[in-house]
């Protein structure tokens, strides 16, 4: 909250369109156009999966249809944290739902990255420092984490946000998020260490 | 394995992870989406004119804030016209509208956010009488009677009273007689309800209209969008609050919050609100164009007629510490810096600092200094003055030993260096807990850290001039301030808390 507020809020060219797309269905579709990468992005990112990710893209943009009518934001930053904060939501509830990442993550970690094609996304790139590292036990490790944790990890590290908008994102101060980073990672080096 | 933040980002740096949208998909939605978009506007539209909406007026409000705030008044008007029409639900609003109706004055203080200014008024409203009175934060003063048709304006800046013809008669043309002229079409309608919302803490009856095309302008730009909804109390069954918002084109020209009480005095001049004695009066009234034996006949100043007298509050301000508005302390929702000499506040007579030596608690010992030292009537921002909490939210409590109605609290948090304080709340309440009969005056905790309920009041700049919070007339014994540290630091500081009111006897 501390560094929310010492952040001026950015004024953008896109925060007209934001309060057009309230009403005006051709301003939406052009919101649409300027999000829908970003967001299927965090959900494959969020996921590991494209199909779960395109379905969860989905209703995160329908809900967006729903309820832009009734959105109080004016600019294209509220926008932005709104629509994040309804895919990280989601998101949760797809994997509290169904579990069914727990399944595609024992899929990455038990069958590496060499027969599913979902961890062929995740193959990590022909570098010999980084072919030394374990990915499926990272990500299996992260598959741990509480979902809200997961969430800020993938904002942070995926899709490069700063504290200050991940707070906006999750409804959190920017101190609690970097604590929560902080720790995170911490309990990510404890698990991977306990597993070797 | 990685050790720190950045060793983890470049391990996922590592990653080469197929985020390459589907076209297929895109399109697909993109199609699904608009699709929902448009029946959702399709259902919101019907249900706009399933209800009706009652025309605005066009040509009178071209930005002078006061006639705004009289627009915004018709809007409060319209919201019960409207919500009348529609015949559904519980039976509330022919009680809200008797119990309005009833009250002999309704006092009404108006918030206005425009350009990251706020400007504050306050209305007074006789139905009896069909009489208005308002106040402008800049010291103007205007009166309508309605029954006479006759408009009184006072500027400080001319040191003139302009009396002219009230706008033709009608439905938005004026405040009193709007909420009268709609009362009176609507009287016939028992069976009107709204919805249940939440607003300072408690469950209200919420009624709400949209309309488009307002006829209205702020700023010289026109208003294609204007919300409004108000709030009634279900127990008094009268209306207490009300937000309307002014969208155009580019976005939101302006947001009002109004807050309504009822009192059971008010003012029955312009004399009572403070105007000079000595001010020159221009009756254009009596001016007709072609009849030379018409000329302006000398009228006196209107004088005090009634025991409700408003006066300037007497501030002693303390040495200023600095110049300007640094960027460093600049937030979001920011109020602009006035640039000159807050103007003089007006309050009933009689009205002074009841906080002034009186106990102070908090949420956790101080860190530095006592907390006497809030309520010792020191406002300097030297060393040993002021009072420093822990980091994160914390709160002091001023207990004003007896019941008062309160018309402002001033605050100075810190002053030697330009800062602003988050996540301010102002609480009064009888109960010394705060867990019954709380009102909030003041609030900025805009995403609610606090728990207490989101705020819409802009955040501030510390000057030596401390921030003039509207007590609104509030009645309750104490009084809580709330903060959750500051631009430079997480902590809280204090150096004198000012609570401007009368003790209720």
């Amino acid at each position: 909250m501390v560094a929310i507020m010492a952040k001026p809020v950015e004024q953008t060219a896109y925060d007209d369109l934001v309060v057009l797309a309230k009403t005006q269905a051709d301003a939406l579709g052009r919101l649409y156009e300027l999000y829908y990468d970003r967001i299927f992005r965090f959900c494959v990112h969020r996921l590991f999966n494209r199909t779960t990710a395109e379905d969860v893209t989905s209703s995160v943009f329908l809900t967006v249809a729903r309820t832009m009518r009734d959105f109080k934001g004016r600019t294209e930053q509220d926008f932005r944290s709104w629509i994040y904060t309804i895919a990280a939501n989601q998101a949760n509830a797809h994997i509290r739902k169904t579990m069914r990442r727990k399944r595609l993550m024992g899929n990455v970690t038990g069958r590496r990255w060499a027969e599913d094609e979902n961890v062929d996304d995740l193959a990590p790139r022909d570098d010999p420092e980084w072919s030394r590292l374990d990915w499926p036990a990272v990500y299996a490790a992260i598959q741990e984490l509480k979902p809200e944790h997961q969430t800020v990890l993938t904002l942070r590290f995926f899709e490069n946000m700063d504290y200050d908008e991940i707070g906006r994102v999750v409804h959190a101060r920017p101190a609690t998020i970097r604590v929560m980073l902080h720790r995170t990672l911490r309990h990510l080096q404890e698990v991977l260490r306990s597993d070797s | 394995m990685f050790e720190t933040e950045h060793d983890f980002r470049k391990l996922v740096s590592g990653l080469k992870i197929d985020v390459e949208p589907n076209p297929a998909h895109r399109e697909r939605l993109h199609r699904q989406m608009l699709q929902v978009f448009k029946q959702q506007g399709v259902s919101s539209l019907k249900s706009e004119v399933s209800r009706g909406s009652p025309t605005l007026p066009t040509s009178h409000f071209k930005l002078p804030i006061s006639y705004l705030a009289v627009a915004a008044v018709l809007v409060i008007a319209a919201t019960l016209g409207v919500w009348s029409l529609v015949g559904r639900g519980p039976a509330t609003f022919h009680q809200v509208r008797l119990a309005t109706q009833r009250m002999p004055w309704l006092y009404a203080v108006v918030s206005r956010y425009q350009a990251g200014e706020v400007h504050t008024e306050r209305h007074w409203y006789n139905f009896a009488a069909q009489k208005a009175y308002a106040v402008m934060d800049d010291g103007s003063l205007v009166s309508w009677d309605f029954a006479g048709s006759k408009k009184l304006a006072y500027s400080p800046r001319l040191k003139a009273l302009t009396i002219s013809d009230l706008w033709a008669p009608g439905v938005g043309t004026g405040s009193t007689e709007n909420l009268q002229g709609v009362f009176a079409v609507f009287a016939a309608q028992d069976d009107v309800g709204g919805s249940t919302a939440q607003y300072d803490g408690k469950a209200m009856e919420s009624f709400a209209i949209e309309k488009a095309e307002s006829g209205l302008s702020v700023g010289g730009k026109a208003v294609s969008l204007l919300r409004a909804t108000a709030f009634a109390d279900p127990q008094t069954k009268r209306f207490v609050a009300a937000s309307i918002e002014y969208q155009g084109s580019g976005g939101i020209l302006a947001r009002e919050e109004w807050v309504l009480s009822y009192p059971q005095s008010g003012p029955a001049s312009l004399g009572d609100l403070g105007l000079p004695a000595s001010t020159a009066v221009d009756d254009r009234t009596r001016q007709r164009i072609g009849t030379p034996s018409d000329e302006p006949t000398p009228i006196s100043t209107p004088a005090p007629t009634s025991g409700f007298r408003l006066a300037p509050l007497e501030i002693r301000l303390p040495k200023p510490m600095f110049v300007g508005t640094p960027q460093d302390a600049r937030t979001p929702n920011l109020e602009q810096p006035r640039g000159s000499p807050r103007p003089p506040f007006l309050a009933p007579v009689g009205t002074k600092n009841v906080a002034l030596g009186k106990p102070v608690s908090s949420s956790e010992e101080p860190v530095i200094g006592s907390l006497s030292a809030i309520t010792d009537g020191d406002k300097e921002a030297t060393d040993g003055s002021f009072v420093e909490l822990s980091p994160g939210p914390q709160y002091v409590t001023i207990d004003l030993q007896e019941r008062c109605e309160i018309y402002a609290v001033l605050v100075w948090h810190y002053h030697q260096w330009p800062r602003t304080y988050l996540d301010v709340v102002v609480q009064v309440s009888d109960d010394r807990t705060f867990k019954t009969g709380v009102k909030t005056i003041f609030n900025n905790d805009t995403n609610d850290t606090l728990g207490l309920g989101a705020g819409r009041d802009l955040s501030y700049v510390e000057t030596y001039e401390g921030k003039l919070l509207e007590g609104k007339g509030t009645q309750g014994r104490y009084v809580r301030l709330f903060s959750n540290g500051n631009t430079h630091d997480d902590l809280n500081h204090y150096i004198e808390v000012e609570v401007y009111g009368r003790p209720l006897h």
